[in-house]
């Protein structure tokens, strides 16, 4: 897709209300945010929501953007920030169940569900891993992002993205190894 | 007890490293150092075939739309509207009001395209007659002059009040319209490359243009071009080839 213009002008351009900037920046990074929410939160209608709360956030906060990195490395750090919100949210209210419903209205989406499924037992094994371990491991191994974009996302040293990523995958490994065996 | 160092087994199950000569030695002689790089292998394998998720078309438009609400909700609790530029906003209120009546009176709704087109039409007078200010509920930049929140919020109440999908009444009129009438309308013959950059750039371009609205700006009306499918209608800001409105 053809970004117009470089990106960081994009957002100083969205400070003083430029709808179009904000639009073009949405639309480069849209698919990433949702997919990253989608993989951390296991839930579409509530990745569609952090996706949202993402993007409100961004043009709340573009006048913040000090081009110390670069600008998809910063939203995305905002779209994770936004995924552990709403799982602490989660957890703070325990009897509230994740829906696994379809929007009948999208006849689409359930087709979108399907084809980006997880198999289930590596789902309930994401699922299961700690919030850390499990973000490091999206964004490294099903995002593709290089360790130190994430080091920068999560805000933590390349050192500690490694670590979490390898542990990551040792406990999803072990956790698949168990249902195997079952 | 084990005291090699598996990260290096994990770094070569992943190909990053650019030396692999001593983490390939290790698999070899080591039984544990072998397991592990058989089990992160395995996991980076069975995590890679994973397609990516990915936003419907109407996903991202109502995406697009819920953001924009957002936006101007917030931006409508700021400073109050003057109460002059609350009056002429009535008195265009009042003008499409009489403008419709008269429209109905003419007995401009009967069935088919053809008096689907008469009363866009007669809508789209009625608006060229009021004032020129944006209409209220179209999502603005921050330079824009101030929206007339009152105006959108009365027609959002009455809407929300009846369960509806809160569209301003014109275009709810003209979404319902196009759903009833969806055999009978005909994509202008031939769009121009403005438009269809316009509808490839927001993922429409499978899209049937199903008419274009003349109002205070052009809109095209649009559904999916299966028949088949749910006849959901979107507007688009031809101008600024935006998502206005999903219903």
């Amino acid at each position: 897709m053809t970004v117009p213009g470089n990106e960081a002008e994009l957002l100083t351009r969205v400070v003083s209300g430029d709808r179009e900037a904000f639009d073009a920046v949405m639309r480069v990074h849209q698919d990433r945010v949702f997919s990253v929410c989608f993989r951390i939160l296991g839930d579409r209608e509530k990745a569609l929501d952090a996706t949202q709360d993402t993007f409100l956030t961004v043009f709340r906060k573009a006048g913040q953007f000090q081009g110390r990195s670069a600008v998809g490395t910063w939203i995305y750090r905002i779209a994770v920030n936004t995924c552990y919100d709403q799982l602490r949210r989660a957890q703070r209210r325990p009897s509230e169940s994740l829906p696994d419903h379809v929007a009948l209205s999208d006849p689409s989406a359930e087709e979108a569900i399907e084809s980006a499924a997880v198999r289930p037992e590596i789902e309930l094994a994401l699922a299961q891993l700690p919030a850390d371990f499990r973000n490091a491991v999206v964004l490294s191994d099903l995002e593709g992002l290089p360790l130190p974009e994430i080091a920068e996302i999560l805000g933590v040293p390349v050192g500690t993205v490694k670590s979490r990523v390898f542990r990551g995958r040792r406990l999803l490994a072990n956790h698949l190894g168990n249902q195997n065996d079952q | 007890m084990h005291d090699h160092p598996l990260d290096l087994i994990a770094a070569l199950a992943d190909g990053s490293l650019s030396d692999e000569a001593e983490a390939r030695a290790l698999v070899e002689t080591c039984p544990d150092c072998r397991e592990e790089y058989r089990a992160q292998t395995e996991v980076i394998g069975w995590l890679a075939a994973t397609p990516a998720a990915e936003m419907t078309d109407l996903e991202k438009a109502a995406l697009h739309r819920d953001l924009w609400t957002e936006l101007r909700n917030e931006r409508s609790k700021s400073p109050a509207t003057p109460w002059w530029q609350r009056l002429s906003y009535v008195a265009a209120g009042l003008l499409v009001m009489v403008g419709l009546v008269g429209v109905l009176n003419n007995g401009g709704l009967e069935g088919g395209a053809e008096s689907g087109a008469t009363t866009t039409a007669a809508i789209a007078q009625t608006f060229d007659e009021a004032p020129t200010e944006e209409v209220p509920f179209v999502a603005q930049g921050s330079d824009d002059s101030e929206s007339a929140p009152e105006m959108a919020t009365e027609t959002t109440a009455a809407a929300e009040a009846a369960g509806e999908e809160s569209l301003p009444v014109p275009f709810q009129e003209l979404a319902d319209e196009a759903r009833a009438n969806r055999a009978d309308r005909v994509a202008p013959q031939g769009m121009d490359q403005d438009t269809e950059e316009c509808l490839t750039r927001i993922g429409l371009d499978e899209h049937l243009v199903a008419d274009e609205v003349e109002l205070d700006q052009t809109y095209l009306l649009v559904m999916p071009e299966d028949p088949e499918a749910e006849p959901i209608v979107t507007f688009v800001v031809l101008p600024g080839c935006e998502i206005v409105f999903v219903g």
